[in-house]
């Protein structure tokens, strides 16, 4: 095998993903500048959410700096952070899957045995993710300008993005190399994502504002990629310079990674295995499955933690912020009614969602590993005893709704505990635990529906699992940014979860939630006795 | 048939996926107490048949015994008692081998510690290992200490010794003994013609989805062909005696293949014209079973 044919052999694998990505990415953009270009027509709307949002620090972490009030510089705010989290985890999963996934499942083999180096497989995949964040950087642009931008502004805004892109693609290289299997490779690269998306929301909201409608980020924001790439700020200063930082960065993590694989055994990853436990006294199939979970749901309960424990630490922050800013609210209220302005209460909201979603999406992943028994050949050893197969998913759906329990629980007494010492009353302490469970019974809804597509499409069960959480949250939480109709919002079961303490509780909607829940799962349960194991 | 004598009893087995069939009218009858033989070529449809008797796959048409019942409404009856070692050996890496034999053991209702100790002893297993760390052996015996220490009416083993190495492969024949005097039945997939021919009462044998060739094994030696290789005759000697096959010339002599029942003329033939040297080979198992894997290829 020549060495340009492994790029095509890795093209040849993405042709379906990466397009889906990168469409999904567009189109969320697309949809976003429309909807703002419509609603916000006006420049002194424009002007009066800048001035909200610059003088919040809650929309600050949550959204990133206002850019100016241009109907692009709005559209640049409103998705910029969002969609460069998007591109990160993009190019995180492509780099794993390519690497450290290949030689877990034993592909690597087959090339390295061939007259290619060491590193080709390697640099391979960092190829295809640079071609992928180019035609990433060339859609968007390409978006903007289709939405009015003009072409520098546009052309910046891409090539933000896209070296957001590259910085990610370096770095989850690196967590390939030193993490022993794709799971974790992938834990260890999207969490890179999640703490540069929060280290640049942390330097965003402690900034410094210029004017009404511009806030200088703190120094702590360029320890960010995402931070670093939001100052080229296409819209106002409009430089090029910051990007170095996220295209530095991923290519020093490529070097390193390199340099790693280079002296590194096939298989083998920096983290060596230990010999373990000759005897297992008390195995059975509930053990099984959450031994196998474990160190996963951790890693998701101390990312929500830390989320939790933002939202306390900084709610007083955001609070003495819109008080100071309290005609302003006035005046936006007048000016664009159903824009929330509540602000302490908000940021915590906001926050907890996220830790809200986070949870469901260790769930999901938990139901997952159905699929991944099943398709890696251990559910062959599994199923052939007395264990039913009702049991086997009955028992990791329990494990996985367990996951998303203990994940959001961690972000909810992180985020009570934290407020109370921060304000010294344990008056709130349970808030925010109401704030993050309530979105479990809309979690639950897509572990359920993760459990249907494994019963029912086996092999689409990762596509369809991600995807549909991803559409769930498209619709029911940016639908209002994106301008879709109320109908199809009202359609996700994320849409119907009340944002506490700012709405009231309704039992309705969740018990709903629920119980459509129950009966998807009860659906996979009684389908997956009637197919055949594939793998 | 009496299914309590017949572990498995499989009728006009038929599987097929999407358009192409995998078993084509397949009949499998399995006696209790014999060690069975199941060969074939690569993609004969070995490994569906025995998936389908597990009831992990559902059989397009035709009926399935195993045990007196239908494995697939409700496996976990039959596979109660049934011991399984998968074609394909695939563990949980994070688990050591030793956890994992643990885990397989007490979901079919617990093993005997001596009998898993005594086996992992005797396979020279370190079950401390991380199921990551082990080679294709090593891995393969994870499985079969799994199977064998519990004991099981019935013993179902795809290609059990892929990836042993010869010492292993003796132990996994001493234990197949042992397991088949304790009345135990056995299905054994298998590639290693020589471990057929030291294990099994009876073979059958198949080919894209159908059987070729059934029988006890020594029935079937004693019908198979004989290899004679003669020199000082020519090929006209021989070639039109009934049941002589494959008559070509080989360095200063000849070389054929004479059924059992053709020897009596073969021998009468090759008189009149004085070899001056004559090797006949026994009936060996390959010779037997390569025909129906060369056919295989045409
Ligand atoms: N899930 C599947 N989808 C489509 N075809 C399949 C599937 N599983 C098996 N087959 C086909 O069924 C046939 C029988 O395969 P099987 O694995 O039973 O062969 P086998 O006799 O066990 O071969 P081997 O000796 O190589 O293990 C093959 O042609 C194979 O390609
Ligand atoms: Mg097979």
């Amino acid at each position: 095998m020549s060495a340009h044919s492994i790029p095509t052999l890795h093209l040849r694998r993405e042709r379906i993903i990466l397009p889906i990505w990168l469409a999904g990415l567009t189109l969320l953009l697309t949809a976003a500048g429309a909807a703002i270009s419509r609603e916000f027509g006006d420049e002194r709307e424009r002007a009066a959410l800048a001035a909200v949002a610059a003088g919040n620090p809650a929309f600050l972490f949550l959204r990133g700096l206002p850019d100016g009030t241009g109907v692009g510089a709005l559209v640049f705010f409103q998705t910029f952070a969002f969609l460069a989290v998007l591109i990160g985890l993009m190019n995180a999963f492509l780099i794993v899957r390519h690497t450290r996934a290949d030689e877990e499942r034993g592909r690597s083999e087959l090339l390295q045995a061939t007259p290619i180096s060491r590193t080709a497989p390697l640099t391979s995949a960092l190829t295809v993710a640079l071609l992928a964040d180019l035609v990433a950087a060339a859609a968007v642009t390409a978006a903007g300008m289709l939405l009015g931008f003009a072409a520098w502004p546009a052309l910046l805004f891409g090539l933000a993005l896209g070296c957001v892109g590259l910085a990610f693609a370096g770095l989850s290289a690196v967590a390939a190399e030193v993490m022993p299997t794709s799971r974790s490779a992938n834990g260890l690269a999207a969490s890179l994502v999640g703490v540069a998306y929060i280290t640049r929301g942390i330097g965003d909201a402690l900034g410094t504002a210029d004017s009404l409608d511009s806030v200088s980020p703190s120094w702590i924001s360029f320890l960010s990629p995402i931070g670093s790439a939001q100052a080229a700020a296409p819209f106002s200063t409009a430089t090029p310079l910051p990007l170095l930082v996220p295209a530095l960065l991923g290519a020093a993590g490529a070097a390193a990674a390199v340099l790693l694989r280079r002296r590194r055994d096939l298989g083998q990853s920096l983290l060596p295995d230990r010999t373990g436990r000759a005897l297992w006294s008390n195995a059975d199939a509930w053990r099984l499955a959450i031994r196998s979970q474990r160190g996963v749901t951790t890693g998701w309960a101390i990312g929500t933690a830390v989320l939790g424990g933002l939202a306390a630490a900084l709610a007083p922050v955001v609070l003495a912020a819109a008080q100071a800013n309290d005609d302003l609210a006035a005046l936006i209220r007048r000016l664009a009614p159903g824009l929330a302005v509540e602000t302490a209460d908000l940021f915590t909201v906001a926050l907890l969602g996220i830790a809200g979603t986070l949870a469901t999406a260790s769930g999901v992943q938990a139901v997952m590993r159905l699929r991944a028994e099943e398709s890696e050949g251990r559910a062959e050893l599994l199923l052939p005893s007395p264990l039913p197969r009702s049991a086997w998913m009955g028992i990791q759906l329990a494990v996985a709704a367990g996951s998303a329990i203990i994940v959001a629980l961690a972000a909810g007494v992180a985020a009570g505990v934290g407020s109370a010492l921060v304000e010294g009353t344990t008056e709130r302490l349970l808030i925010p635990l109401a704030a993050v469970l309530v979105h479990l019974p809309a979690g639950a809804v897509f572990l359920a529906l993760t459990a249907a597509a494994f019963a029912f499409v086996p092999r689409l069960t990762v596509a369809l699992g991600w995807g549909l959480l991803v559409l769930g949250l498209v619709v029911g939480q940016l639908g209002d940014l994106i301008g879709l109709p109320s109908w199809l919002q009202a359609a996700s079961p994320f849409h119907h979860v009340p944002a506490i303490p700012m709405e009231a509780l309704d039992p309705a909607p969740l018990l709903i939630s629920l119980a459509a829940a129950a009966l998807v799962a009860g659906a996979a349960v009684v389908q997956l006795d009637r197919r055949d194991l594939v793998s | 048939m009496l299914t309590s004598d017949h572990p498995i009893v499989v009728r006009a087995l038929h599987k097929h996926y999407g358009a192409t069939p995998a078993l084509d009218d397949l009949d499998l009858t399995v006696g209790a107490g014999e060690v069975h033989g199941f060969l074939g070529p690569n993609g004969a449809g070995k490994s569906t048949t025995i998936r389908i008797l597990l009831g992990l796959i559902r059989a397009t048409s035709g009926s399935v015994q195993v045990l007196g019942r239908d494995p697939w409404p409700d496996p976990v009856v039959t596979n109660r008692d049934i011991a399984y070692v998968p074609g394909d050996v695939s563990l949980w890496p994070n688990l050591t081998g030793g956890e994992i034999i643990d885990l397989l053991l007490s979901l079919r209702g617990g093993g005997g510690p001596g009998e898993r100790a005594r086996l992992i002893d005797a396979f020279e297993l370190d079950p401390r290992r991380k199921a990551r760390t082990y080679s294709k052996g090593n891995r393969q015996k994870v499985a079969l200490v799994a199977a064998l220490a519990r004991p099981a009416p019935l013993y179902i083993l795809d290609e059990p010794t892929s990836g042993l190495d010869p010492v292993m492969e003796s132990v996994f024949r001493a234990e197949v003994r042992r397991i088949r005097n304790t009345g135990a039945t056995v299905l054994l997939s298998s590639h290693m013609l020589s471990e057929v021919e030291q294990l099994c009462d009876r073979v059958t044998v198949i080919r894209a989805g159908r059987v070729v060739e059934t029988g006890r094994l020594d029935d079937l030696l004693r019908n198979a062909p004989t290899v004679f290789r003669v020199i000082g005759v020519p090929a006209e000697a021989v070639i039109r005696v009934p049941g002589v096959t494959g008559v070509h010339s080989s360095g200063d002599g000849i070389e054929f293949a004479a059924d059992s029942s053709a020897i009596p003329a073969v021998l009468h033939a090759l008189h009149s014209f004085n070899p001056s040297s004559l090797t006949a080979t026994p009936p060996a198992l390959e010779t037997l079973f390569l025909r129906h894997y060369e056919t295989a290829r045409s």
